[in-house]
């Protein structure tokens, strides 16, 4: 992790027309830095990374992405959202990979179309990649034909595939079987050894402590706590992050409440 | 009929789905003509009213038992389960939980083939009128001005289907409302 | 009986002239419905409302009135068209009407998620339209394609009464020379219902072949 900071969020805010979804969020993010984004569903989480690639406008403050910056309330022009997109991979939670297409014809698409690469060279660093994950021998296979894990890994082949400086990810491994998550996510760990720099939105707390650097924890309508993954998720300062982290740590109940009957745990 | 095609009691539900099928394929008005001139000449001679009733009414009961069909096949079949696993009869079942399910997804494409019943009810005329008009256009005798009667049969059709379109469209999204 | 043999070769050649129309209509109705379902979705206010007040009117009148309109309404202001293009303008006017609703409900279908992935690797939109939305909605709108086609072969059964020579029409020259309409209708009956029968097996094999991926 360097000290160049390759995101630089300040004062932003989003509303899905009159509702406020968070407000007056500030963050920076640094070159190969990992950024784990925890908190409660519902809280923004998703909409605060789709911000960051644009996927999502936001109503106030300002975005800077490797030099490019997103305005509030401002529609950035095509050449400029063109260059965002080539340097910010995303990786999203039901993977949506192309199903019309191929595996290698999923990871191959962009760097044909927007980078004008031969088809030749892309399918190289397509296999390449495909070999990283173990799955160069799917690449002719249709996604409906993997399982999630092995979709999901394909998805994050297919972002890498343009050479992104950064990578979002919206919770990962959170539509995956309990046995499918740890190929993903070690796959993510050795990205991040890589010096990626990564913005990522989990559920995993044991894999955000390891792989993280910052830990942040959205709550109320903003950021309720920053800082060194390790301190924020042992010892939180603030009630919010306290609360938020003794409920997913320790989701069964408190041991005065022993739930023993599967009698309304599943609260959603 | 829909109850009939997904019968379990074989002949039945072969004998609706062939109907269903053969009926669905052919044109409205080839039926009315076989419900008015091939009826007419084995005996069963029809006004061309009871001719268009019955003709219509025999196309657009089988269209509306294909949308009772995939309305029924439509309600989540976790829906059933549940309600089997409640120890609810097969009677019941389909009463109580399928049917009221199913009529939320019926209610769009019922209204829908209603504005084609109505659309096609303009075709009665040629079996009864329709002779007129066809030997005046074999003699390529159009003398007449026909735009004026036109214009006003549309405006009727057009209101017509924007009421059942447009109305019911916002009575059906109230309804949707209210229940979630 | 004998009536049938006389008239089946008349019938049959009618049929012909039916699939014809059905197929020229049909292909010049998809395209333009492509184009006006584009239109409808990304063309504004003013393309996209003259879109879906065209759509409305097709479906909201009776394809014999709008038949009508261009046949005898029209010439009544000087514009004689023949059977044969005034078939034609009617059968591509209404196919198209209907293609637009079905373009553009097969493109709103596709999920999401599609458009997400598809903005964030960089894609830009006409690309994301050509190789990722056009395709899928092609496969999911495959069966209402048929349908449509299916509907533009019925209204050929209308065309008769512009005096077009079809099926419909020779069944009716029929009728009025031997008095004998039943087995002649019932003849039509059964060329439509093959004819439909055909267009429904060429549609599901093409979605068997179409949606290998799903
Ligand atoms: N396109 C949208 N329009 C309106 N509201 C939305 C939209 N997307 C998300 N929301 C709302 O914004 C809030 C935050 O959603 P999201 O970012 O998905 O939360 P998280 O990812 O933290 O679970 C939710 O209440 C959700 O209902
Ligand atoms: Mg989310």
């Amino acid at each position: 992790m360097s000290n160049e900071v390759v995101v630089k969020v300040r004062g932003v805010t989003k509303r899905f027309g009159d509702r406020v979804i968070f407000e007056n969020i500030s963050l920076d993010v640094h070159k190969s830095e990992v950024v784990a984004i925890i908190g409660p569903s519902g809280v923004g989480k998703s909409t605060f990374i789709r911000c960051i690639n644009h996927l999502h406008s936001f109503d106030e403050g300002t975005i800077d992405v490797q030099g490019f910056r997103l305005v509030g309330g401002q529609s950035p022009s095509k050449a400029e959202l063109q260059a965002l997109h080539n340097s910010v991979g995303m990786v999203f939670q039901t993977f949506n990979l192309f199903p019309h297409l191929t595996v290698l014809d999923n990871i191959v698409l962009a760097p044909m179309q927007v980078k004008k690469q031969a088809r030749q060279q892309a399918i190289d660093r397509a296999m390449h990649l495909l070999a990283m994950v173990g799955l160069q021998n799917r690449a002719n296979t249709f996604p409906k034909r993997l399982s999630g894990g092995e979709q999901q890994r394909v998805a994050i082949c297919r972002a890498l595939a343009m050479e992104p400086e950064i990578m979002l990810f919206d919770e990962p491994t959170s539509m995956l079987d309990p046995e499918l998550v740890g190929d993903v996510l070690e796959f993510i760990q050795r990205l991040a050894r890589t010096g990626m720099t990564m913005v990522l939105v989990t559920h995993e707390m044991m894999f955000a402590k390891e792989v993280a650097d910052t830990v942040v924890v959205m709550a109320d309508h903003g950021i309720a706590e920053m800082g060194p993954a390790r301190e924020v998720l042992e010892s939180p300062r603030t009630e919010r992050a306290r609360s938020f982290l003794r409920r997913v740590l320790n989701p069964v109940g408190s041991p005065r409440e022993p739930n023993l009957v599967a009698n309304g745990g599943d609260d959603r | 009929m829909a109850l009939g095609r997904m019968s379990r009691i074989r002949p039945l539900s072969t004998v609706s789905t062939v109907f269903i099928e053969v009926v669905r394929s052919i044109p409205v008005l080839v039926i009315l003509f076989l419900v008015y001139y091939s009826l007419g000449q084995i005996g069963i001679k029809l006004t061309g009213m009871a001719a268009a009733i019955v003709g219509l009414g025999a196309f657009y009961a089988t269209l509306y038992a294909e949308v009772f069909r995939a309305g029924i096949l439509g309600v989540d079949n976790g829906q059933r389960e549940a309600a089997i696993a409640l120890g609810l009869s097969h009677r019941d079942v389909l009463r109580k939980i399928i049917l009221p399910e199913a009529f939320f997804s019926i209610l769009p494409n019922a209204t829908n083939q209603l504005s084609n019943l109505i659309k096609d009810t303009s075709l009665v005329f040629t079996i009864g009128v329709a002779d007129l008009m066809f030997q005046a256009q074999s003699a390529s005798a159009v003398t007449f001005e026909p735009m004026d009667m036109f214009l006003l049969a549309g405006v009727i059709y057009f209101l017509f289907y924007l009421i059942l379109s447009k109305v019911l469209a916002r009575w059906e999204l109230n309804v949707q409302r209210s229940r979630s | 009986m004998h009536v049938v043999i006389l008239y089946l070769g008349v019938l049959l050649q009618g049929g012909m002239r039916d699939v014809e129309l059905t197929v020229v209509s049909s292909i010049l109705a998809l395209m333009l419905g492509a184009l006006g379902a584009i239109g409808r979705l990304y063309g504004g206010r003013i393309i996209g409302g003259a879109i879906y007040w065209y759509v409305e009117l097709i479906r909201g009148l009776p394809p014999i009135l709008q038949l009508f309109v261009l046949f005898f309404g029209l010439s009544q202001f000087g514009i004689d068209l023949n059977p044969l293009s005034a078939a034609i303008i009617w059968l591509v006017a209404y196919g198209a009407g209907y293609a637009v609703e079905v373009f553009r409900a097969g493109i709103m279908d596709v999920a999401e998620g599609q458009h997400e992935a598809a903005t964030a690797l960089g894609l830009d939109r006409k690309i994301t339209m050509r190789k990722i939305i056009i395709p899928q909605a092609f496969v999911a709108m495959l069966p209402n394609l048929t349908t449509l086609i299916v509907l533009q072969l019925k209204n050929t059964t209308l065309l008769y009464l512009i005096g077009y020579a079809d099926m419909m029409y020779q069944a009716r020259l029929g009728a009025d020379a031997t008095a004998q309409p039943g087995p002649l209708y019932v003849v039509v009956a059964i060329e439509y219902l093959v004819l439909s029968a055909i267009i429904s097996r060429i549609g599901s094999s093409m979605e068997k072949r179409a949606a290998a991926y799903r």
